[in-house]
């Protein structure tokens, strides 16, 4: 080799590894999780479809506060008690260049039960009971008894054109074959874990995005996410760890973006008549369940300080929670002030219910499914031990703690819930309702919580089509269920993302997804 | 030599087949993968649907022989989480970790056993000791950290390397690697050289003190008596003497740093195996997990295999019988 051609490798080298990876019209994002395979229909992981709303669109979007907008469909109405008819967007063209019409919403609405996978994302069609088109921009779904919120169902419904045939899967998709949607982003290429590479689509019916081209960089490990900014390997990345949040604040080459999440932190007390983990006085077993007392959950709520949770415990990255949902959500009780904090009545309230020494309980956590989760837990145990319990506060791994707590194994746990579609009816259904397998409520209701009047209230509101009456429903049912203490709401985390400064505008999203083209460079 | 053989195949074919029972019990016992995997807002018939249709419901016996004769006629199964047969997705991955790998104890050997050699001919000079103090660092050091300082000095603060991936992946001689690539040898520097440090104070140490003692013994004395000089001493009889714990050492630490090259493989996000089965672990995803291990437990078999095999080349003492 020759000095000359060895000056030239090395220069080639020198070009390769610091090459901008941002050439103005680049934009290479850092995410902690990306999508598990490129078919729409295969999981309902949020970021599976994060990453896929670039190259597909939905029939219904999301603002940034989770509340219903137009996507492929430009409105929808019930025009029956079991029927919505959603008009949809015309002139809108695929990837490929055909038009897209209500045969391809058909065809994408009864293609999920054919191949969804393990996190089946037959939850967003269990209502649907038939499809019909009734021209080429009117589709009608009749739906399975009354169904106020299959709009918010639909948000998740990703549009294939109906060419792709039932019989592709995961590899033609994942090959690129058929990755063919009307999304702002056309699909390049993408590995399991790895870069999933994305080039703008310029005749996109909502505008062409600003980047030409987006490199999504899958990076799990919050310490190398954050090494790849600062080393300018990517140039924006999400989930930042509270422990690097004031490190990246004071750094004057990177700028943050902080937004309340859809996750709250609930504790949820089980009340059923035999607590799983025994309670305990003084070291004997207590008769019945002290947690079915009221008075003892209200002590638990009133010992809990949330400011100290927020500014020592989170280092200031979540806002204290009122009750379920993040505020503006659907749903959401404006009657429900801040939940206060007043250790002397919650110890008056203790002895009222015949526990003035206190009681053992277990108490159970996640601890990698949010961040803070773990500290969380630890804070919670130290106030309810001034409160004069004895609690053996555990955070184990959502590995171990999921199933286990699938089988009610714990008497007492905290958890954290999302409310992902911005309204009321997912989380109550879910988690408060009472266990009704038939009704399809109270799957997730783990503590035996069954309250007929909220059932009632929640209920009527589920065969409300009228938006504002079942709105009035919601927001009683919420008063309701913090009254009882169904659960115990501590606080609301944020999400933050960094970015190199003065490169990007960025409105961060409740939801905290990443999207490139809502992201716009500075001019 | 071929009696030999067959009897290291057949303990091989109990190892794993008891192995398998071992994982497939254990990852039994944590629980059901639907509960960690479903969406909360999916109904209780959404979730029986499920358990059906992956065969949760089926008793532990039923479903080890379910799998075992799927293994039988070939198939690992597929990924419950990104519904790709185990196989391709392990083999997708293996190249990376295999570069990785190769090139740390590439690293390891040629700084670890020449640095021990020294140690252990002047045990007493200053270079020496030095040596042997980075060496105590090299594996008491936390890897993760070593790691973080590295993309901090390199990445970060210089700026000469990238903090992580892996670079452009190009073919040579029809092998698909990103070591035929000038990007690709920038991306691999800092966690090849994180992972060498455990084997490079490892190598060291081991060398030494077989140095140490060899330099004690009859043997040296006499070729030193006949004359020989030190280096020809030193290459052609201590050498030999002393590789075959090194040999076995070295074996057991590429076996090990092929399947757990974990810590090194998230802090630096290269794609290789090692995070794929953290992912899987994490998501319960049991194809991955059970198929990964019982992979890992073949390879780790065939390494003690070849190190048996290279032992009988190094010392002709060392018989290969049916029954060793």
């Amino acid at each position: 080799m020759s000095t000359k051609t060895l000056k030239s490798a090395v220069a080639t080298m020198a070009l390769l590894a610091f090459a901008p990876s941002a050439m103005a019209q680049e934009l290479t994002l850092g995410l902690r999780a990306g999508p598990d395979s490129i078919d729409p229909h295969w999981s309902t992981l949020g970021s599976q479809a994060e990453a896929l709303r670039h190259v597909f669109d939905t029939l219904v979007d999301v603002d940034d506060n989770l509340q219903l907008q137009p996507g492929l469909a430009v409105s929808w109405e019930a025009v029956e008690d079991t029927v919505w008819e959603f008009k949809l967007r015309e002139g809108v063209k695929f990837h490929d260049g055909t038009d897209f019409t209500a045969e391809d919403a058909k065809f994408s609405i009864d293609r999920i039960p054919e191949v969804t996978g393990p996190m089946p994302m037959t939850l967003y069609t269990k209502y649907v009971e038939s499809v019909e088109v009734v021209d080429d921009y009117t589709l009608r779904v009749h739906t399975k008894g009354i169904a106020p919120a299959l709009p918010n169902d639909f948000t998740r419904m990703f549009v294939v054109p109906s060419e792709t045939g039932m019989e592709a899967g995961n590899e033609e998709f994942n090959s690129g074959e058929k990755a063919i949607g009307t999304g702002p982003y056309r699909f390049v290429s993408w590995e399991p874990k790895g870069d999933m590479v994305l080039d703008r689509n310029d005749d996109y019916w909502g505008g062409a995005p600003a980047w030409e081209r987006v490199v999504r960089k899958e990076i799990p490990d919050d310490a190398a996410r954050v090494a790849a900014l600062r080393s300018g390997q990517v140039d924006m990345i999400n989930y930042v760890p509270a422990s690097d949040y004031a490190a990246i604040q004071n750094n004057a080459d990177l700028e943050t973006f902080i937004a309340d999440s859809v996750y709250i932190l609930n504790i949820a007390p089980s009340v059923k008549d035999e607590e799983p983990q025994p309670i305990r006085v003084n070291g004997v077993e207590v008769e019945g369940n002290p947690l079915q007392d009221l008075r003892v959950r209200k002590a638990l709520d009133l010992a809990i300080n949330r400011d100290v949770l927020v500014n020592i415990v989170l280092e200031g990255l979540a806002t204290p929670a009122t009750q379920l949902m993040p505020s503006g959500f659907f749903g959401y009780s404006e009657e429900l002030g801040e939940r206060p904090y007043d250790i002397e009545q919650a110890k008056e309230l203790l002895v009222e219910a015949g526990y003035p020494d206190g009681f053992e309980i277990d108490f159970t956590c996640t601890n990698n499914r949010v961040p803070g989760d773990a500290v969380v837990c630890e804070a919670l145990g130290q106030m309810w031990s001034r409160l004069g319990l004895t609690v053996n506060a555990q955070a184990l791994n959502g590995t171990v703690f999921f199933p286990a707590a699938a089988r009610e194994e714990y008497t007492m746990t905290m958890s954290a819930w999302g409310t992902l579609t911005g309204e009321a009816a997912y989380t109550y259904g879910a988690l408060v309702h009472t266990k009704d397998a038939e009704k399809g409520f109270g799957n997730f209701n783990r503590t035996g919580y069954s309250n007929p009047e909220f059932d009632r209230v929640f209920g009527e509101g589920t065969q409300t089509l009228d938006e504002d009456a079942r709105r009035a429903l919601y927001e009683e049912a919420s008063v309701i269920a913090m009254e009882d203490r169904a659960l115990i709401p501590t606080v609301i985390l944020q999400s933050v993302w960094a970015s190199k400064a003065g490169m990007l505008e960025f409105t961060p999203r409740t939801d905290q997804e990443t999207r490139a083209y809502a992201i716009t460079p500075v001019e | 030599m071929f009696g030999y053989l067959i009897t290291r195949f057949a303990q091989a074919i109990v190892v794993v087949f008891a192995m398998s029972v071992i994982v497939f019990v254990g990852v039994y016992a944590i629980g059901n993968p639907i509960d960690v995997m479903i969406d909360p807002g999916a109904t209780q018939e959404i979730r029986e649907r499920l358990i059906i249709q992956y065969g949760f419901d089926q008793p532990l016996w039923r479903q080890y022989f379910t799998f075992v004769s799927n293994v039988a006629a070939g198939d690992l199964g597929t990924s419950m989480v990104y519904n790709i047969p185990v196989t391709n997705l392990v083999f997708s991955r293996l190249p990376a970790t295999l570069e990785l790998v190769l090139v740390s104890i590439t690293i390891a050997a040629v700084i670890g056993i020449p640095a021990g050699i020294w140690a252990g001919y002047r045990p007493d000079s200053l270079g020496a000791k030095a040596i042997m103090a980075l060496s105590v660092l090299g594996f008491s050091v936390p890897t993760f950290w070593i790691g973080m300082l590295l993309i901090m000095g390199f990445a970060v603060n210089l700026g000469w390397l990238p903090s992580g991936g892996r670079g452009q992946v190009s073919s040579f001689l029809g092998i698909n690697t990103s070591l035929a690539t000038s990007s690709g040898w920038s991306h691999i520097i800092l966690p090849a050289l994180n992972l060498s440090l455990f084997k490079m104070g490892l190598m060291i140490r081991l060398t030494r003190a077989g140095m140490v003692e060899a330099m004690q013994t009859d043997y040296v004395k006499f070729a030193r008596a006949q004359g020989l000089p030190d280096r020809q001493i030193v290459f052609s009889h201590i050498l030999r003497n002393i590789s075959i714990p090194i040999v076995t050492v070295f074996g057991l630490e590429l076996g090990s740093t092929l399947a757990f090259a974990v810590v090194t493989e998230s802090v630096f996000n290269w794609p290789g195996v090692g995070k794929l089965i953290i992912d899987s672990i994490l998501t319960l995803d049991r194809p991955v997990m059970v198929s990964y291990l019982i992979m890992v437990v073949i390879l780790f078999v065939m390494i003690n295999l070849a190190v048996d095999l290279i032992y009988a080349r190094l010392d002709p003492r060392v018989r290969l019988k049916g029954g060793a």
